[in-house]
């Protein structure tokens, strides 16, 4: 097991080193930060030039773009992922680090709520074979799968307003932590919780229900059934348990996918994570920031996925790493 | 005795209907049976074919032009006050608030009305229009897109699961790399390096789609290469190119295909997606409709509300006809 963990992070090198490659090469394809500024200088020839100069100097743009390169991956070996350009010039580590806390709250609100809402309707479904309430879970689900979230966030927010008349504070300096104000975090995280959860929740049901008629076809349930356990003790303790190896996969992976992924809901409900940093910055044509959020939340999916395949193992003795 | 007895002479038709059978080509097969025996991805189907009409011929079925803006002259209300003005159409595209100068009364977030069905948007446009309009860009991108990430797909996976080896692994090493980011975020990334125009976008999201498609393509082409008619060819020494073209190929195209098909539904919300967060180029697109019609939803819902469903809409029928190829086509892939 030991030998499996090191090899899989030892396999995770090189693609991590890929991601940040191509990012950097891909990114640098655009003009620099100082060619920018120089195209848009009112002043005279002579000292326009004098500017871009002191300005790629400043940012080791004046360096051919094989030595910028080495010099960010050695940064990035620090674990210093470059300083905003935009003001107040944070470095990227301290803003993300800042920022982590509403996408990973919200991340985790969607995913909790996903699953609580797929594990009795995925079992309803598979229990209730080819009934009508089979045939209209399945359709709900795959109607949830098509709505995009930015749909059906505006839908819960119109909703909200006609039923309730009511709406979160949807302004930027709204926002507070769930330590400072409980109550206000989480009026403002339920609609984009909402949101995000239904997709995720449809993904996980279809899943469970598929892995759960697999496993009751198998010999120990209909064992189980023939020494006369009732109906639900071989549903929950034969069949959902072990449906449920492969639905933890899928919970994990979407888990990385929505902390990186909320990006739409955090830029709709203006919750300031990491989603909102990128697509603020992204406007304000500030590169070391999204360089630096998009190697960061690759690494973290990278890990995410050796950390589901190692708890496959943890749940499930049967399969054996060598 | 009865039922013995007609139970038998039904076997017996089928027994002679059988040799018939067998001289239909397989892919007739797989169409009959998704026709006959699959509903919900024939409905799919017909939400694809509507879409694509409105995406060809976009130009002959909207009634108004995409950007006509429509306005009524003030003295047409003003007599009896309350008259409702979605009464008071403009029927012809020229109709504009240039023609009745700037006093025109504006047109502006009504709601659903004969003449305009869906309502107009803060521009005073027929949202009905714009949303058979934006059937071709969503379209477009959507199978333009994913007719890209099929064919890298298909001749990346194919080829590593042939060759094997070093190109193999380098192969899978790549594919892990890209499948590392959260799609958007890649996209996101791409629309950022320089100007984004609709084929950046459609590539991007072909790149995006490379890595799933070559995976599925890889693990047939392995199983596929040890059947024994592999091979036989190999034996009597076909070359590398012919087995690939003409043995493995043409068994391959069924996973692909349904991947293919529930693919373009993840490219239609993927393109929307940008247009919603205004990193795609301006234009006539479902995305953009739901974006700015969310900034109005309290005064006047319509423009988001049919956009966003008719991203849905086409989502949900290139989701539903992939279930539904799947089980016809592959039953191995079958999600029982």
């Amino acid at each position: 097991m030991q030998r499996y963990i090191i090899r899989r992070l030892l396999l995770a090198i090189p693609v991590v080193w890929l991601v940040v490659t191509m990012v950097f090469f891909v990114s640098h394809v655009r003009p620099s930060r100082a060619e920018q500024l120089a195209a848009t200088c009112q002043l005279s020839k002579d000292i326009c030039a004098r500017n871009k100069a002191a300005i790629q100097k400043q940012l080791g743009e004046d360096k051919p773009l094989i030595v910028q390169y080495v010099r960010y991956v050695g940064n990035l070996l620090i674990g210093d992922l470059g300083k905003s350009l935009t003001a107040p010039y944070n470095p990227v580590r301290t803003e993300l680090g800042n920022r982590a806390g509403p996408s990973i709250e919200l991340g985790l609100l969607q995913i909790i709520l996903a699953t609580i809402i797929a594990i009795p309707v995925g079992v309803m479904a598979a229990v209730r074979q080819d009934s009508w309430v089979d045939y209209v879970l399945r359709i709900l689900s795959i109607g949830l799968l098509a709505i995009p979230t930015f749909f059906l966030a505006p839908l819960l927010l119109l909703f909200t307003i006609k039923v309730f008349n009511w709406t979160p504070q949807l302004n930027q300096t709204a926002y507070r932590s769930l330590f400072q104000n409980p109550g206000r975090n989480l009026s403002i995280m339920l609609l984009p919780t909402l949101a995000g959860a239904f997709a995720s929740s449809a993904a996980i049901m279809r899943l469970l229900r598929s892995q759960m008629l697999e496993v009751t076809r198998q010999d120990f349930v209909r064992t189980a059934t023939a020494k006369g356990l009732r109906q639900s003790v071989v549903v929950m303790r034969h069949t959902l348990k072990n449906a449920m190896i492969p639905v933890i996969t899928i919970i994990g992976l979407l888990t990385a996918g929505l902390i990186g992924g909320n990006v739409v809901l955090e830029s709709i409900f203006n919750i300031p994570g990491i989603g909102l940093y990128l697509v603020t910055e992204l406007q304000l044509n500030d590169l070391p920031v999204v360089l630096g959020v998009v190697v960061a939340v690759a690494v973290v999916i990278v890990l995410t996925n050796i950390l589901v395949d190692v708890a496959y193992a943890w749940f499930d003795p049967r399969i054996r790493y060598s | 005795m009865a039922n013995a007895n007609t139970s038998v002479s039904a076997d017996t038709v089928a027994a002679l209907a059988e040799p018939e059978e067998r001289f239909t080509p397989k892919r007739f097969k797989a169409a009959r049976d998704f026709f006959a025996h699959k509903p919900l991805g024939v409905f799919g189907l017909a939400i694809i074919v509507v879409l694509g009409l409105f995406a060809l011929f976009g130009q002959y079925i909207a009634p108004y032009g995409p950007e006509t803006r429509f306005s009524i002259a003030p003295q047409a209300t003003a007599p009896a006050g309350n008259t409702n003005v979605d009464d008071v159409s403009c029927n012809t595209p020229d109709c504009t608030a240039k023609a009745h100068g700037s006093a025109a009364l504006d047109f502006s977030n009504r709601g659903p009305s004969s003449a305009h069905w869906f309502g107009t948007d803060e521009g005073a446009r027929d949202t009905f229009t714009r949303v058979i309009r934006g059937a071709r860009r969503s379209l477009g991108v959507g199978l333009g897109s994913l007719l890209i990430g099929t064919f890298m797909g298909v001749v990346l996976g194919g080829l590593s699961a042939y060759v094997g080896g070093k190109f193999d692994t380098a192969t899978q090493r790549v594919m892990d790399a890209l499948q590392a980011f959260p799609p958007l975020l890649f996209l996101l990334l791409l629309t950022a390096v320089g100007q984004p125009s609709i084929t950046i976008i459609t590539i991007g999201i072909g790149i995006v789609a490379t890595p799933q498609i070559s995976r599925i393509a890889r693990s047939t082409v392995l199983q596929v290469r040890a059947l024994p008619f592999v091979e036989a060819a190999q034996v009597i020494g076909a070359p590398d190119r012919r087995i690939l073209v003409s043995h493995i190929l043409p068994n391959i195209w069924a996973p692909v295909i349904v991947i293919f098909t529930i693919g373009v539904g993840a490219g239609i919300l993927a393109e929307a997606a940008l247009s919603f967060l205004g990193v795609a180029p301006v234009g006539v697109s479902w995305g953009f409709m739901t974006f700015k019609g969310t900034q109005f939803i309290k005064q006047a819902p319509g423009e988001a509300i049919f956009a966003g469903a008719a991203i849905s809409l086409a989502v949900l029928g290139f989701n539903i006809v992939g279930d539904a190829l799947r089980d016809v086509l592959d039953p191995r892939l079958r999600a029982r």
